[in-house]
This record gives C-alpha cells, structure tokens and sequence, in this order.
C-alpha cells in the first residue's frame, strides 16, 4: 500500500474540518420564502426564524392559516406577481402544484431553487412533507419537524382512544353558493378523524366539492351541519333563508358543529386542530374529563 | 302550412309550451318523485313532497316564468326600438349595470343583511346604468349614440365586477357566490324572490298594448310620426319597460343571457314580425323557453341556467350574424 503520510491525513482532515466549521458559522442562513398558506405552517414549524424571510399574502389571515398571529411577525408577500417575490432575494421559494404556472416558471428562469409540493391528501403526507422541508432547511430543522410528527401522533392516538365505540355523528357540510364537500375533500378527513358520517359521501355519493342535490338533502338524518365560523349565530344565520337548509330540522334548531374556517382546509399537520375541534363538537362527552 | 295558418296557431302554441315547460319543471328534480307523491305534494299531504313542491320547484317554475317572459320581451322592445335584429337587453348595459350592483352587494358583505339586498342593489344597478346610457347620449339619443353608449358602459360596468372580483380573492365563499350569480340561475328561489320580479308581471301589462305602435315604428320614425305615432312617448316607454323587466330578471337570477336574442326571432320566424302579435307571443314563449332551459340544465347535473341558455343562444347568434351578412 503505497501509503500517505498519517501526518498529512491529519492535516487533512483537521484542514477540512475547520474549512467546514468556518464556512458554517460564516454561512449566511438560507432565505427561504412560502407561497402558499400550507407552506407558511410548515416553515415555521420547523424553519430558524432567520430562514423565514417572506410568508404568503394570506400567512396572517386567520381565516386561512393556522399561523396567522405568529405570521405577524414576519413580511408577508403583498402580490402574486414573481417580482414581489424575488425582492426578496430568495434562495429558496416554497410553492405547490397549484400555485399559477406562470408564476413558478418565472420564479425557476430567474435561477431561484423551487420546492413544489404536490402531495397533501393526508396527514402521512403532511409528515412526509414536513420531513422533506426540513431536510432541505438544515440539521437543526430536523429534530423540530420530528417532535412536532411525534406530537401529531400522540394527539392522533388520543383522539382515536377517546373515540373508540362512539356511534359517528350524521353531518353535512353546507355552504352558502351550493357546493358542498364530499369524498377526497379535506372535511371528509376531518370527518373520518372525529367520528362523523358525511351525508354527502354515505347517502349522496358525491366526490370532491359537488353541487348539493338539493332536494334529495331534505330525506338525509342530518343530526348536526358543520359550519365554519367562530360564532354559532352568524354561522347559521344565512342558512336559515336558505333552501335547501331552511327546511332541514339541523339547521332550524340550530344543531351545530362549529370549526374554524382554516381548519375546514387545512393540508398541514394542522389538520389535527379540525380532527379534534370537530371531536369535540360532535361527542363531547368523550372530552368531558378534559 | 303558410304564414297566416301559422299565425292563428301563434299563441295556442306558446301556451301548449308554456304548459309542457311548467310541467316539466315541476316534474324534475333531483329527487325523484313518483305521480301520487307529485300529487301528495300537491294536496299537501305528504311533508316531504309539499316542501319539494310548494317550496322549491314551484317558486323556481314561476321565476323561471317571470325572467323568461322579461327578458324576451325586452329583447322585442330593443329590437324594435333600435331596428335591428341583433339588440338584446343586454346592449345598453342594464344586464351588466345589473351584476355590478349585485357583485358589489356581495362582494362589501351587504348581502348578508337581507335576503332584498342583492336584487335592489342589482335594480339600482340596473337603473342607473340605463340612465347614464340616456344621458351620455342624450344629444338626440339617436340609435347610434346609444348603441355606442350602451357599449362603453359595459365595458366600464364589466371592469367594476372584475375589480370587485379581483378585491375579494380572500373571501372564498364571497368570490364563490359572485361567480355563480354571474353565470345566472334559478336554484334556491323562494316566494319572496317570486314577490320580488311579480312587477314583470304589470311590465309586461304595459308593454303588451304597444305591439301596434311599435309595429309602426319599424317603418322609420317619421312614418311613425306621420301615422300619429307619438315617437318619444313611446320609445320613452319602450325604454322604462324594457329596463325594469330586465332589472327585475338580472335581480332575481343572475346573467342569464341570450334569452332575448333567441326568443323574439324563434317566433318571428315562425309567425311574422307584427309586434303586436311578437310581443304576447314572445312574453309566453320567453317564460317557456327558460323553462325548458332549466329543466335541461337541472337534468343534466344543475349545470348553471346561463351556461345552458349561452350553449342554446351562441350559436344561434352566430348563425344571425351569417344570415344577416
């Protein structure tokens, strides 16, 4: 073995190791830039509050995210357009599959790395793209995105115990321009988490945000109408001059599951908050100890 | 069978349609209904059937009517008032003043106040716009100039809807409620939304005695004049009635387009162009026309009633625009 000298390895590698602790304490910390309301929450989950350079238009919407009074903290992206983006000077955009094309196009000829995340149906997907995230974001973003999947898993497990034997609740989910959510849609796992019995999937067999049979909705056994709101009275009101919801026994006597509005859409790990608001909605006396 | 043999069939037709369509209306729905629960519904008897019938296909079925009759009658007077046969209610921008005082309603959250808001916003609209039409052109208020006002206020009334849209993008269920009341429709009508276009009904009351001076009118106007016309009397009146009707319509349903188009040239084809038998004719027809329109689109998965009537009406359009050329 023609052999190099053991001193010369070990300047080498005491050389190499100080160049890398060098370049790390000297490494500016990635500029990391959301898109969308589902990336905000999960940067910063999981994100150094140094990475967080700029969030999406609706980061501080409460409507919306999840995050929105830590979102207050940070800019947020005034405009859609690729330009408000870059002045940021981004080294990473966080988008997703349904961000305007033109948009991430412009975004990746002006040299800038995308994140595209294009799998958010459930919360195996939420895990697996929080993973993916802090994977990118760095060694410290990784413990974070582990205890916060480990956190989820616990309040799954919770929920699931406190829920075992319950009889599901017989729910729909009205809205006010004649859509309503059924199988693929994020009410529906809601639903499947909190022990709830989707009319629109079970009796109407409708799939994605399908039109409301409107008539055939007046046989359903609705027990309860999830609504999204933060107060029960407003909630309804627009539904009780409604057709089909003004003739449905749930709604006039206002036999209501309230949620947040950002829960009824969220594609994050936040999707627990939905799980276990409508949970306790539904079956309280299962929470009662709480 | 000639002209005249026609024409003594002109109304018993439009009836014979009229009350096919009403059936029909009455008949489909997503639930299915066999006859002796149409029948329970209709003597009240089963709770179901009679919330199904007396509260949501029958005040559809009648504003179904009221729009129909509207807006193809309007589409008579405009054809009539500007003498030419590709005028339709929408021309002067009342449809469009119309959606925009009912996108602004929605969009500013007024609509959440009352169940009225969106129509008397949409019938100010409506108004307004018809009245600016009339005062921009006001020098004269030649056809020409109308025309070219009606077209530069839907240009303007179409910016405010889309900057109304384009403002609201946080508010889904807002934008959702826009679009949908932008593409016209009859689903959720209630009896108060019946009440509310019922003034169609003493429209078209004051319309219908026009039909002979109107006829005249289509010689020129000062033939009109020479035959003891009293032209601006009855262009002033032509021009009110057809606006409230169309206010009324696009308050009560939306954009529904091409209903005004269509109708008054079906029936002139088939029986003549004599407004005096156009008009009633096209009153009933009109009513009937939507109402087939909207048991097409409520069998075919409640596809929106202007989608249907576009479909039905753009290429019809088109084959005008060859004809005429």
């Amino acid at each position: 073995m023609t052999g190099v000298p053991f001193q010369t390895i070990s300047f080498r590698v005491i050389s190499c190791f100080f160049v890398g602790l060098l370049s790390t304490l000297q490494a500016e910390p990635l500029r990391v830039v959301s898109q969308t309301v589902g990336t905000d929450e999960m940067l910063l989950a999981v994100a150094d509050p140094e990475q967080v350079i700029a969030l999406s238009h609706i980061a501080r919407e409460r409507n919306f995210s999840a995050v929105a009074k830590r979102a207050e903290g940070f800019p947020v992206i005034d405009r859609g357009d690729a330009e408000t983006i870059l002045k940021f000077r981004p080294d990473v955009v966080l988008v997703a599959n349904y961000s305007r094309g033109e948009l991430v196009s412009q975004l990746a000829r002006a040299g800038v790395e995308l994140m595209v995340f294009d799998q958010y149906t459930t919360m195996e997907d939420a895990f697996a793209n929080l993973r993916r995230l802090a994977q990118r974001l760095g060694a410290g973003a990784e413990p974070r995105a582990e205890a916060v999947i480990a956190d989820v898993k616990n309040r799954l497990r919770d929920l699931r115990a406190r829920l075992e034997g319950v009889t599901p609740v017989k729910v729909v989910a009205p809205s006010t321009y004649g859509v309503t959510s059924g199988a693929g849609t994020t009410f529906q796992d809601m639903c499947d988490h909190a022990a709830a019995d989707n009319l629109a999937t079970t009796l109407g067999g409708l799939e994605g945000h399908a039109q409301m049979p409107r008539e055939q909705m007046l046989t359903w056994p609705v027990e309860k109408v999830v609504l999204s709101g933060y107060e029960v009275e407003a909630a309804i009101t627009p539904f009780l001059t409604l057709i089909p919801f003004r003739f449905m026994d749930a709604v006039k006597n206002r036999r209501v599951a309230l949620v947040e509005p950002y829960m009824f859409g969220s594609v994050t790990h936040y999707r627990i908050d939905g799980y276990e608001r409508l949970a306790r909605q539904l079956h309280p006396e299962v929470f009662s100890d709480d | 069978m000639n002209l005249s043999d026609r024409q003594k069939w002109a109304m018993p037709a439009a009836l014979g349609l009229l009350f096919s369509g009403m059936m029909g209306s009455l008949m489909v729905g997503d639930l299915a209904m066999s006859p002796a629960m149409l029948w329970a519904g209709l003597m009240r008897t089963d709770e179901l059937a009679t919330t199904v019938l007396w509260n949501i296909r029958l005040p559809r079925t009648v504003v179904a009517m009221e729009i129909g009759a509207a807006l193809a009658a309007s589409g008579v007077v405009m054809q009539a008032f500007f003498r030419n046969h590709l005028a339709s209610p929408g021309l002067l921008g009342v449809s469009a003043g119309g959606a925009a005082g009912a996108v602004i309603a929605i969009g500013s959250g007024w609509a959440a106040w009352s169940y009225f808001t969106v129509p008397v916003v949409a019938i100010v609209g409506a108004v307004g716009a018809t009245l600016a039409v009339v005062v921009l052109a006001k020098q004269g208020a030649s056809t020409e100039r109308l025309l070219l006002a009606g077209i530069a206020l839907n240009a303007l009334l179409g910016a405010v809807t889309s900057y109304v849209l384009s403002n609201f993008t946080l508010s889904y269920e807002r934008n959702a409620q826009i679009l949908f009341w932008l593409l016209g429709g009859l689903e959720d009508r209630t009896w108060e939304h019946v009440g509310m276009a019922s003034p169609i009904v003493v429209a078209a009351l004051f319309l219908w005695p026009l039909g002979r001076s109107m006829d005249l009118l289509s010689l020129g106007q000062s033939e009109a004049q020479s035959l003891g016309v009293d032209v601006k009397s009855v262009r002033r009146r032509m021009l009110i009635w057809a606006t409230v009707m169309t206010a009324l319509a696009t308050a009560v349903a939306g954009m529904v387009g091409f209903v005004g188009l269509v109708v008054p040239h079906i029936f002139r084809l088939l029986f003549g162009p004599e407004h005096r038998r156009l008009v009633p004719v096209s009153l009933i027809g009109g009513a009937a026309f939507v109402l087939f329109c909207d048991v097409i689109a409520r069998s075919a998965g409640n596809i929106r009633l202007g989608i249907i009537t576009a479909l039905v009406g753009g290429p019809f359009f088109l084959w005008m625009l060859r004809r005429e050329s």
